[in-house]
């Protein structure tokens, strides 16, 4: 199960996560099968290693941890991530 | 520092998921920026005061008709579409998605508009949209703006809307949050509750292109450019339906 979760009562399906996750090569966010195309999250997904889509979420509330159920944008200080080098360094897997 | 900022920097500025020289740049950019974002609360705070104070439902027209001229067909329609076309097809493997957050924020910008539209309608200011073509005030936008009417062209680079996004949605993030602080009139919030998230968006957009593709001296030049015009005093103010004067 993938460690983050959409709450798609809280998201705008502005795919920042989209665009995010797919630059660093993680591909964890994807277009569901479905007719209103709504964004989830994959087992692909390395949350906690790796952060980036909370960082450009704009929504609050909307990608949550899949635990706990915690609401994850803003992101909280205890998961920025800092000291991963951008560009396109991916995360641990 | 006005507390409506403090908490915007706290919770969508310095976030961060990585480090790195858009991230740096971003941050130094960001420093100065901040006494106009302060300054910005500061008036969107007493024009929203103005306004309770106001008899009449002149200032809600005012707010209504400043919107649709700032993101109106002309606006949200013409001019944004300009802004895709600064990507060349050499670019298009390294800039794809951004033209594809354009592409999505020239819709948001037309329910912008809209939302302007209807608070005109709903308040029975108006009957139909289509009077709104034939009003100035509903079509011009005074002030200028590093991507305004004045542009009507492809933009220089493609990241120059990157500071655009920065510096201009923060301040219309900024706005809202001043102005639903203070009013409680239930069509003006249910506008701009409804805008609030896409200007977010919007501002984010800058975000992400920032950190994420403004990494050398060169890609970085036509983004501060930006900032610097946007930075002068006669420069930054959103407009009326956002918190600013004009």
């Amino acid at each position: 199960m993938p460690g983050l979760k959409i709450d798609h009562e809280k998201c705008t399906e502005c795919r920042m996560c989209y665009v995010a996750c797919r630059e660093i090569d993680i591909n964890a966010v994807v277009v569901s099968a479905t007719s209103r195309h709504l964004l989830e999250i994959d087992d692909r997904c390395v949350y906690p290693k790796c952060t980036v889509c909370l960082m450009y979420c704009p929504a609050e509330g909307s990608i949550v941890d899949a635990v706990s159920g915690k609401s994850l944008v803003p992101p909280p200080p205890e998961v920025w991530t800092e000291h991963l080098r951008w560009p396109r360094v991916p995360a641990p897997r | 520092m006005q507390p409506i900022l403090e908490n915007f920097l706290a919770k969508w500025v310095y976030p961060v998921g990585f480090s790195g020289p858009g991230v740096d740049f971003r941050l130094r950019q960001t420093e100065r920026c901040i006494p106009a974002w302060d300054k910005l609360v500061t008036m969107a705070l007493n024009n929203a005061q103005a306004d309770l104070q106001a008899n009449g439902d002149d200032w809600k027209i005012t707010r209504a008709l400043a919107g649709y001229a700032a993101e109106g067909p002309f606006m949200s329609i013409k001019q944004m579409s300009t802004q895709i076309l600064s990507v060349t097809i050499d670019d298009q493997p390294k800039y794809i998605d951004l033209q594809r957050m354009r592409a999505r924020q020239i819709w948001d910008e037309v329910k912008h508009g809209q939302l302007h539209a209807d608070v005109l309608l709903r308040g029975g200011w108006i009957q139909r949209e289509e009077e709104l073509m034939n009003n100035a005030r509903a079509n011009m936008q005074p002030k200028l703006s590093y991507f305004g009417m004045t542009a009507m062209f492809p933009h220089i680079h493609p990241l120059a809307r990157a500071g655009q996004h920065y510096f201009n949605e923060a301040m219309a993030c900024l706005g809202i949050s001043a102005t639903l602080s203070v009013i409680d009139d239930p069509l003006i919030r249910h506008q701009l509750r409804s805008q609030e998230a896409e200007e977010m968006m919007h501002f984010m957009e800058g975000k992400y292109q920032i950190d994420a593709y403004a990494l050398t001296p060169e890609n970085q030049k036509p983004i501060e450019e930006v900032f610097d015009f946007l930075l002068r005093p006669w420069a930054p103010e959103p407009s009326r339906a956002l918190g600013g004067t004009s």
